[in-house]
């Protein structure tokens, strides 16, 4: 548990308005994107690559008074139409590729033709003029997700309720979570929230003279993971059979008294009884004797003085009892078996110590001559920290009426300051990233009727969308206090924020959401690889697989090494579990430690297991969904979707043979075969990974044949080679990535008028060797990052 | 006047929780006031339930029409409930097909299944389906029950990745729409579905203390609703929206709290279950305490209407536990092997297993002179029909329950190729007295449901 607490806002921010942001939103250093210009669209590439070719292929039917799906090709007569109308024609490439157009029964295209055609379309939507300004786009607002909730929560009050966990899961977009457009806010949600700031009040502020024992959190044992410790009772418990421990992480929300209970029985067999201890971060607390059988489960208690934080909480089995010679078959085996854990506090009393987040709000208590005062004091601190930004005036005025309603009530000063805190976490400038338009000018937010061009956004929004980005929570104290100076903009001062928030824990934030989304290895919880083919795998398997690419990706952040170690590097961090897994001998126990791999095959995120087993199959590799993953999340060059109704594949005859032999039938269907092309070589590169991500030689009977050859006419031979003409793709992946980085620190989808941005962004990277925090910084100081498209 | 509701001991036990003893409380015994103020006499149920990537419709339609229809082999496990099913071919839902939008046909079927709609192809921006059956049944009959309705599932919204080419994963893990731009998320985990309907009045409050705390929340809402009208004068059309949605979901709130008073009752009636855990490990466990749930919220009268989906569009959950350990959607590009079709016949009589649990639970519980069943329409279905070829056309649909007797079953009913399935529901909307002039791609009323 860490307390920052909040000094820097403290004095004057009452009377701090909007001006203030106005001269912090001018102090702006902002480089243009070195990128050379695309020549204008003009009318002669138009008919000399494309008429050709509609004409004879495509105006029969899509032309006309009636063409069909309401599509007239015969209206595009240059390419300034096409750009107008990217989404259609982004679909007639996608089409053209795939071979559903045109139909079958109708004159073809030679590869070549449709190549050409392809080609034009794609150069004509890619060209956008760098020189001139650019749009930066306009995120929709977002509302905090479910991590951000937490977090921002835990920054705010300094205490970590993990109310969200909760909450319904966010929708994805673009293949993130926290895209403003798909980010909704269904009546459930507004129920949890307004449940969730009760609770979170209740426990933040002391406002009853009473006294409580506080909020109560069972852990069913039968729900608890496998590292729990024991193993499975029946479908409501675990059981401890030797001299062990079953035990819960949990955060206890502050120092204090808690009530640690566990609902246990004893399987009693030979002279003693069970005896059990209660067990805090593996030192026993205090033991008892469990008198308890089957038939009557018990609850033991036992009241601790325990300090805030993390700790591992359960118990532990102190006498086990083995005699096989017993002749009563119930008197040979003493073990202890759990129904549940509970942790209820801390226990509030009359005379406890006020928690801190209580502290935190109420720094100053009121006399009856300074009460106002003081009200517009504490309610306009903890406000600007919970909307990111000064509060306006009005909106402190209509605050303090909940102390006056709460005393008009009956109610004392704190629960007056309860209802006002729980109004602020349920209102929209809490729950929403707002941003507003302003005009370039005056930097003063306009009236939205009137459309503007394209401006800065203002330090406190900037520093909102460094904070989100990087930490996944509000903005912490510096970074207010750069904003509410204006300085967050000037003297190198984004470089330095960077580099220190990503070298704060905090940053661990990028790889949860980041990493985990872009990678798709939040699916690793949901995988179910058969247990018939697959009997190695389980939960401590599933979860030291996430272990590894967290703690992976982790090092590449904090050693700020270079992006390019993803696809290919010589360590990674094993324990014994996943080292097992590997065939890598001679690493013990359950810690994660960094291990160097030499003449190994693995090395970089696409040998790990959780990459592998997420790709895969329950039964069996997925050579397509690897190459697909490969080319939408490391090249950034996704085929375009299959053909949406294949009815051929009804008349098709059966495929037969190994799996190869399969795909390579499949390929032989014109209509699959350009993308197949693409995806099936990069997968069957890595068929020496089966379905869990583990080593072998051969598929079944078949020696595994991990060779091809791309498109391109690249041929390799296993992953080794695979990789090493993956790395040479330096700046397809550096792209792909950026495009990734920059959609989850946007909050949007990126489109085809961030490329200017996007070409910098990598320019920069590559010059600066590829360096994690490079790219990061490129990305902050990118248009798209600083500024904001004004609209109607 | 609303009949008392007993909650019976079997309820209680099934599914909810381990090897317990209770001390069993009065929810045990009759009812000793009606539930709610004003409850329509016997209230007419609405759910509906969804199965991802079709079915094995050669195994699935019976052979022959009308009331002396054999089961084929995925409808067997509904034998006790023939005379309370109807079993309705050659319906369809033309707007989940491409229409030009190439791929992407397991996210635009479920977002079409009860909305009629063509969803807006996008990973993001401009989400876009069509309000849906269920919730414009919610809209008018919602003030009803303390919950409009009731959202449920198995699956999370995906966390990760792309869904499905091209859609965002809100289309293929929501079935219900509010507003063709807000899909209703689905809660997963049992334990908070029941503190949600039953259990968050409980809080040992009196009366006093709970209408300060109504009053503190109502107050709440005045000021939250005043700062969204203040910010919303300031924004942009998206995120304009964005705050209606904000402000749609406060006034929801505004309602119930206002009701609170009133649903205490329900509170005291089911007061004596034992709160679920968690979510089962176990897939037919989770299945079923869902289907409980669901079933108690109908009793009890807290909602009259509720869709569940036993997993997101494009599934590809493995079946180990009934011999089938490939994922259901690699598997139903069976490619006509026989042996991929016999796995997927296991899956979809599987599901029917559970369905089947479902109408036993409904038809075991009095109410009026008949059953809960009998009050209920129940529609079963997928927004595929053949999972290999991706239509969507002859449909697997069928509808249980006596809608309060205004649905005559017993009976499979084959209608005219493509007929559209929303002409179902805007029949069913009629019957459950909310009725609406068209919705979706409908073209009418379907006739013969009632005979």
């Amino acid at each position: 548990m860490h307390f920052r607490f909040f000094m820097v806002l403290t004095a004057g921010i009452v009377g701090l308005t909007l001006p203030r942001m106005r001269a912090s939103a001018q102090s702006v250093k902002n480089e243009p994107p070195a990128k050379a210009v695309n020549a204008p669209a003009s009318s002669a590439s138009f008919e000399n690559q494309a008429a050709p070719f509609l004409a004879k292929y495509c105006n029969v039917c899509h032309g006309g008074d009636k063409p069909k799906a309401d599509l007239n090709l015969t209206t595009f007569k240059d390419e300034s139409a096409i750009v107008k109308n990217r989404k259609a024609w982004t679909l007639i490439k996608d089409y053209i590729e795939s071979g559903e157009m045109p139909p079958e029964e109708k004159l073809q295209p030679s590869e070549a033709e449709a190549a050409a055609f392809m080609a034009f379309i794609t150069s004509t939507l890619a060209k956008v003029d760098c020189t001139s300004q650019n749009d930066p786009g306009r995120v929709t607002i977002r509302r905090l997700n479910r991590s951000e909730y937490n977090n921002t929560i835990r920054d705010l009050l300094g205490v970590d309720f993990h109310a969200a966990d909760e909450f319904p899961s966010d929708d994805v977009g673009y293949g993130f979570d926290n895209i403003g457009d798909v980010l909704t806010l269904p009546p459930i949600l507004m129920e949890k929230y307004l449940d969730a700031a009760e609770k979170i009040v209740e426990q933040a502020i002391v406002a009853g003279r009473g006294s409580s024992n506080g909020p109560v959190k069972l852990y069913e044992a039968e729900e608890l993971p496998s590292t729990a410790g024991g193993s499975p009772y029946n479908d409501f418990a675990r059981s401890l059979a030797s001299e062990s421990a079953l035990s819960v992480q949990h955060t206890f929300p502050r120092d204090g008294e808690y009530l640690l209970r566990a609902r246990v029985f004893g399987q009693q067999a030979g002279p003693e009884q069970v005896k059990m201890a209660f067990v805090v971060d593996g030192k026993a607390v205090k033991t008892v004797e469990v008198a308890a059988v089957e038939s009557d489960p018990k609850i033991y208690e036992f009241r601790a003085k325990l300090r805030g934080g993390a700790r591992r909480f359960g118990v532990s089995f102190l006498n086990d009892y083995y005699n096989e010679k017993d002749p009563d078959p119930s008197q040979r085996d003493r073990n202890l078996v759990v129904d549940s854990l509970e942790i209820q506090g801390p226990i509030q009393t009359v005379d406890s110590p006020f928690p801190e987040s209580h502290k935190k709000i109420l720094f100053k208590m009121p006399t009856k001559e300074n009460r106002d005062e003081v009200v517009r004091e504490l309610l306009a601190k903890f406000a600007s920290r919970a909307y990111r930004r000064p509060i306006t005036p009005g909106e402190l005025a209509r605050l303090v009426k909940f102390v006056d309603l709460a005393q008009q009530n009956g109610d004392n000063f704190e629960r007056g300051m309860q209802v006002a805190v729980e109004a602020i976490l349920v209102s929209p400038q809490f729950l929403f990233r707002v941003e507003l338009d302003r005009s370039p000018k005056t930097g003063r937010r306009n009236d939205p009727k009137r459309p503007t061009t394209a401006s800065l956004i203002d330090e406190f929004e900037l520093a909102s969308r460094l904070s989100y980005f990087l930490w996944s929570s509000m903005p912490d104290d510096e970074l207010l206090k750069l904003a509410l100076d204006g300085k967050l903009r000037a003297d190198g001062n984004l470089e330095n924020q960077v580099k220190r928030m990503l070298r704060d824990p905090k940053a661990r934030a990028l790889v949860e959401n980041f990493a985990d989304q872009w990678l798709q290895i939040r699916n690793i919880k949901t995988v179910s690889p058969d247990r018939g083919k697959f009997p190695g795998f389980d939960d401590d398997l599933r979860t030291a697989m996430l272990t590894e690419t967290e703690m992976f990706f982790g090092a590449v952040i904090r050693d700020d090494r270079s992006v390019l170690d993803l696809i290919d590097s010589d360590f990674t961090y094993l324990n014994e579990r996943l080292a097992k897994h590997y065939g890598i001998p001679e690493i013990k126990g359950e810690q994660f430690r960094r291990v160097t791999l030499k003449g190994n095959e693995r090395g970089g995120l696409l040998t790990q297991a959780s990459i592998l087993t997420v790709t895969s199959n329950p039964t069996r590799t997925s050579p397509v969904k690897r190459g697909k993953w490969i080319l939408e999340q490391v090249l950034g060059t996704p085929p375009p979707p299959p053909p949406g109704d294949v009815p051929e594949l009804d008349n098709q005859k059966t495929l037969s043979g190994t799996l190869r032999q399969r795909m390579e039938q499949h390929r032989s269907n014109p209509s699959c075969a350009s993308c197949h092309a693409r995806m099936d070589p990069l997968g069957f590169g890595f068929e020496n990974f089966d379905a869990i991500g583990a080593w072998r030689e051969k598929d079944g009977d078949a020696a595994v044949d991990a060779s091809g050859v791309l498109p391109s006419g690249q041929k390799f031979r296993g992953p080794k080679e695979l990789k090493a003409i993956l790395k040479a793709k330096d700046k397809d992946f550096v792209r792909c990535l950026s495009e990734k980085l920059l959609t989850y620190a946007l909050g949007r989808g990126v489109e085809y008028y961030d490329v200017c941005a996007v070409d910098a962004i990598v320019a920069g990277t590559v010059k600066n060797k590829y360096k994690f925090s490079q790219l990061v910084l490129e990305i902050v100081k990118s248009d798209p990052f600083q500024k904001r498209k004004g609209k109607g | 006047m609303s009949q008392p509701r007993y909650i019976s001991r079997r309820t209680v036990l099934r599914g909810l929780g381990t090897a317990v003893a209770l001390p069993w409380l009065e929810a045990m015994a009759p009812a000793a006031s009606p539930v709610g103020g004003s409850v329509h006499p016997d209230p007419r149920r609405m759910a509906f339930l969804y199965v991802p990537n079709g079915a094995h419709m050669q195994a699935w339609t019976p052979e022959t029409e009308g009331a002396s229809f054999e089961l084929p082999f995925i409808l067997e496990p509904l034998k006790a409930f023939k005379d309370d099913l109807l079993v309705l071919s050659g319906l369809a839902q033309d707007n989940a097909a491409a229409h030009g939008d190439g791929g992407g046909d397991h996210a635009r079927s479920l977002a079409c299944f009860l909305t009629g709609t063509h969803p807006t192809k996008t990973d993001g921006a401009n989400i876009k389906a069509g309000v849906s059956v269920d919730q414009v049944a919610a809209m008018k009959l919602g003030q009803n029950t303390r919950f409009p309705s009731l959202e449920l599932g198995c699956d999370r919204g995906a966390q990760s990745g792309n869904c499905d080419s091209g859609y965002s994963c809100a289309y293929s893990s929501n079935i219900s729409w509010r507003s063709p731009t807000t899909p209703m998320a689905k809660e997963v985990n049992p334990r908070l579905v029941f503190d949600r309907l039953f259990a968050s009045q409980s809080k040992n409050l009196n009366g006093a203390e709970r209408a300060k705390r109504d009053f503190y929340r109502q107050s709440i809402l005045d000021y939250v609703i005043e700062d969204a009208n203040q910010l919303r004068g300031r924004l942009g059309a998206n995120d304009k929206r964005k705050v209606d949605e904000y402000l749609n979901a406060v006034r929801e709130l505004e309602r119930r709290v206002a009701h609170s008073e009133k649903n205490s009752q329900v509170d005291v009636l089911l007061g004596g279950i034992k709160k679920p855990s968690g979510i089962p490990q176990d897939f037919k466990d989770h299945i079923r305490l869902m289907l409980d749930l669901m079933v108690l919220a109908f009793q009890g009268d807290v909602t009259r209407i509720s869709t569940f989906m036993y997993a997101n569009e494009g599934s590809n959950k493995s079946y180990s536990f009934i011999d089938v350990p490939e994922g259901h959607h690699d598997l139903s590009h069976h490619g006509n092997d026989k042996a991929k079709h016999e796995k997927i016949k296991k899956i979809n009589r599987f599901h029917m297993e559970q369905f089947a649990y479902l109408l036993g639970k409904l038809k075991a519980i009095p109410e009026g002179g008949g059953t809960l069943l009998d009050n209920t329409m129940i529609v079963y279905g997928s927004g595929i029909g053949d999972g290999n070829r991706h239509n969507h056309n002859d449909l697997p649909i069928l509808v249980a329950g006596k809608g309060g007797g205004t649905l005559k079953p017993g009976r499979h009913i084959a209608y005219p190729r493509d007929t559209p399935l929303n002409n179902l529901y805007l029949s069913l909307l009629d019957k459950i007295g909310a009725p609406v002039e068209s919705l979706g791609d409908s073209k009418g009323r379907l006739d013969k449901l009632d005979g």
